[in-house]
């Protein structure tokens, strides 16, 4: 069977093939196609495409019930990355800035332990993901459209700098654009690749459910962020929750599903005229004037403090609020 | 017979010296203006005529009466020609003495029943007139302050009479109100007293008194933003003779000095509202060049409230005034430049609906949404500013707990800091510099980010009266870089 020929005649036809159709269409389509220079012409463009029978597809993807009948991949990474354990975190676009820190320091710690870090360059969630990860390691994009497509606009960036330490890979031939049904098509490959699936802040009916969904159908383990109950942006994540996901409070616990050793890094030395500071913020997320008023320090100090502690990666900032990183065990 | 009386044009905020020419021979009764003017010059006509009945003298009886503005090249706008227009009839008609004219400029609009109205620009008349020479200026008694600044005797009048007995030695000018103390004018200032609570802003409005760096405020909707801004100029030194006289120049031409108030001394402060054009902004206009908002703000504050909804061509525009301290405004016709060193304090909400970081509201705005939001504002724009915070909604203890610290002694610590960045600027110690070098590190701070933190650590040094720039200086300085962009 040649799956490059299923993969361009599904692109051609906006159709969703697994295998070879019994079709008179396919087998004109089949005729004239010269894989040759398509292959040649791919690898002009730095793109590798891998079918489902060769020795470097993902093993874990080969073993879902619908495996792509290959993947278009492009990025400097070997393919032997999916080799490793692979972790999905995947969430809301529109997150929230607490969504966006939680996934960010878990794909950072998830790294530095050798995890590679799956998601599908959408805003959001997705994005603080992969740049988490790259801070300490790799990651890969699964896109549902062609990879040169960097879809979002907005995330170009972001793909190029995830195309020269990690993957980008899609079902679908280069070309292709992003339709709305590709989407959950593309969410399948993101749960597939990997051993668990997080997910960190999803609205009712949203991707990341569907994702979480698929993983679960194929076995893998779902995980989700406990959220604000009182929030919309957590109600689908909390009702994994309820379902009977694996609550994520720590680092520790998506490791632990794994089965991977965390990476202990020497703890940063806090100075202790920090600790009041740090401190206050624990307690809950707070701006600078209620720290202040909290500590009863300036805020010249206050702000000098956090700034220190910013940088030694105990506190983070959005929107002018303060909140303590995610504890790693 | 042919009578001359002196008077200056405004070409941008610069006099041009006119002579106006009065000519009276026999004929048809006619009154003709020539020498390019426009409209609201041309109409002079009927005002000069009425005023002349009005102060019951006599218009020359059948009498063809020619004006001309010389240089005849010069555009001439406005209603200032309306006095010098009517002495020079009434000296070529033999009712002012010509001699009584030599060393005198005049200015001013005449009403129908001859009295004088006050126009913009006296100020920069008066320069004109000294540079030329003169030693007198007839004016509106209201302008009769700003023409004192120029060191021209001013001749205040009310009423064209007035004018004509004081040529004919019948009367003296009465004496010019006295101009407001520097002090009263100050205390008129909002105070930062005000302000309740807010402890991040007003240090952050003290750092960018003390250092001049622009500021950057984000936050919901009515969480004080404009407030603070509007007390900016409360921190900042009173300007010196020259910049006071430069900004009282900008603001006679452009008709915004409160009355005998004498030369500003507190820094302006202008707010102009997002619809605002690129000619509003910067200067220009389709007649006479006018300097626009930033010139307005010279020597002040410029405020930019809700800075996305500004159109992009203005903000762009922006950038040449904030790095030259100038504009440069030219047309077919004419060219200009006006001083434009301004201060700059932008606000902006976290999103366009306003409810983001605002624990009160929902904010609903998409990713999408909140993209275009900012990438109104460009990366050479968003340089610009060395300090940038978010303004969180005060909560209510803070805002019944007692007042802030008063502007005069924020005032004192902001002068003793610019004196020690002026003649002592701080250096960084090796342990700043280290900081300064982990921090570029391990955040996204450009090049450019970094020179900003290391602007702002210099001036909180100096605030802090420290004569070397101290790792807390650079970690409080690191905590007013702008948010990166790349967390979206």
């Amino acid at each position: 069977m040649s799956e490059l020929a299923v993969a361009l005649f599904a692109a051609s036809t906006d159709s969703h093939l697994l295998d070879e159709p019994r079709s008179a269409r396919f087998e004109r389509f089949r005729a004239e196609l010269d894989e040759r220079t398509v292959l040649a012409d791919l690898g002009r463009r730095g793109i590798r495409w891998v079918a489902r029978g060769a020795p470097g597809y993902p093993a874990r993807l080969r073993r879902i019930h619908d495996p792509p009948p290959g993947l278009f991949v492009r990025g400097a990474a070997e393919l032997t990355l999916f080799d490793a354990p692979c972790v999905a975190i995947v969430g809301a676009r529109a997150c929230s800035a607490y969504g966006a820190a939680v996934a960010a320091e878990l794909a950072r710690g998830l790294a530095r332990a050798g995890v590679v870090v799956v998601s599908g360059l959408a805003r959001g969630v997705d994005g603080a993901a992969h740049r988490g990860a790259l801070d300490t390691g790799t990651t890969v994009a699964v896109l549902g459209c062609g990879v040169d497509r960097d879809y979002p606009r907005a995330h170009r960036l972001l793909a190029a700098s995830i195309a020269e330490r990690g993957l980008i890979v899609s079902e679908y031939p280069p070309g292709v654009e992003p339709m709305p049904w590709r989407f959950p098509a593309r969410n399948r490959i993101v749960a597939g690749l990997c051993d668990a699936t997080v997910v960190v802040e999803a609205r009712e009916r949203s991707g990341a459910l569907i994702t979480a969904d698929l993983a679960l159908d194929e076995g893998r383990e779902v995980l989700a962020v406990p959220g604000e109950i009182t929030s919309l942006l957590s109600k689908g994540s909390n009702h994994l929750l309820r379902l009977g996901a694996i609550p994520v409070t720590c680092l520790g616990d998506v490791l632990a599903v794994i089965g991977v050793e965390a990476v202990t890094t020497p703890a940063v030395a806090i100075e202790p005229r920090l600790e009041a500071v740090r401190a206050a913020v624990a307690e809950a997320p707070a701006a600078i004037d209620e720290l202040v008023g909290k500590t009863g320090l300036s805020a010249a100090v206050v702000a000098a403090a956090l700034a220190e502690l910013e940088l030694a990666g105990a506190v983070h900032q959005a929107d002018g609020l303060y909140r303590v990183v995610m504890p790693a065990s | 017979m042919l009578a001359r009386t002196v008077t200056h044009a405004l070409v941008g905020i610069d006099p041009r010296r006119v002579e106006v020419e009065a000519h009276i021979q026999g004929g048809i009764p006619s009154f003709a203006i020539v020498g390019l003017a426009d409209r609201a010059c041309q109409e002079a006509k009927a005002r000069v005529r009425s005023s002349v009945a009005a102060a019951e003298l006599e218009w020359p009886p059948s009498a063809r009466v020619t004006i001309n503005l010389a240089p005849a090249a010069l555009r001439k706008e406005g209603s200032g020609f309306d006095l010098p227009i009517a002495l020079a009839v009434l000296a070529a008609s033999y009712q002012v003495p010509e001699r009584s004219l030599e060393g005198h400029a005049a200015f001013g609009e005449l009403g129908l029943d001859g009295r004088l109205r006050p126009v913009p620009g006296a100020l920069v008349a008066a320069e004109g007139a000294r540079r030329a020479g003169l030693t007198h200026l007839v004016c509106a008694l209201e302008s009769a302050p700003e023409v004192a600044l120029a060191g021209v005797e001013p001749v205040g009048v009310r009423h064209l009479g007035e004018a004509v007995s004081y040529l004919r030695g019948e009367h003296e000018p009465p004496e010019p109100p006295p101009p407001e103390d520097d002090f009263e004018v100050l205390a008129c200032v909002p105070d930062l007293a005000d302000v309740r609570g807010q402890e991040r802003a007003r240090r952050a409005l003290e750092i960018a008194a003390a250092g001049g760096h622009n500021l950057l405020l984000a936050g919901p909707p009515g969480t004080g933003k404009t407030m603070l801004a509007r007390r900016l100029p409360s921190l900042l030194p009173l300007l010196g003779d020259e910049a006071a006289l430069e900004v009282t120049r900008i603001h006679s031409v452009c008709g915004t000095l409160p009355p005998a108030a004498g030369l500003v001394r507190v820094p302006p402060f202008r707010a102009p509202h997002h619809s605002s054009s690129v000619a509003g902004l910067i200067g220009g206009g389709a007649g006479s060049l006018r300097p626009g908002e930033v010139s307005l703000a010279h020597r002040g504050v410029l405020f930019l409230d809700e800075l996305p909804e500004f159109q992009r061509p203005v903000l762009e525009a922006l950038r040449q005034p904030l790095e030259d301290g100038f504009v440069s405004v030219v047309r077919v016709a004419m060219r200009a430049v006006f001083p434009a060193r301004f201060q700059l304090i932008a606000a902006l909400n976290l999103c366009p609906c306003g409810g983001r970081g605002d624990p009160a509201a929902r904010c609903a705005c998409t990713p999408e949404r909140i993209q275009r939001y900012r990438e109104k504002l460009s990366r050479a724009l968003l340089d610009r500013f060395d300090l940038a915070i978010t303004v969180p909604r005060p909560r209510g203890h803070e805002l019944a707990g007692p007042a802030g610290e008063r502007s005069a002694a924020i005032r004192a610590r902001v002068l003793a800091a610019r004196e020690r960045l002026r003649t002592a600027r701080p250096v960084r110690t090796t342990s700043a510099d280290e900081l300064l070098e982990h921090a570029v590190e391990r955040l996204p701070l450009s090049g450019r980010g970094h020179a900003r933190v290391a602007r702002v650590a210099a001036t909180i040094a100096a605030l802090a009266d420290a004569g070397e720039v101290l790792p807390e200086h650079v970690a409080e300085a690191l905590s007013y870089r702008m948010p990166s962009e790349a967390d979206r």
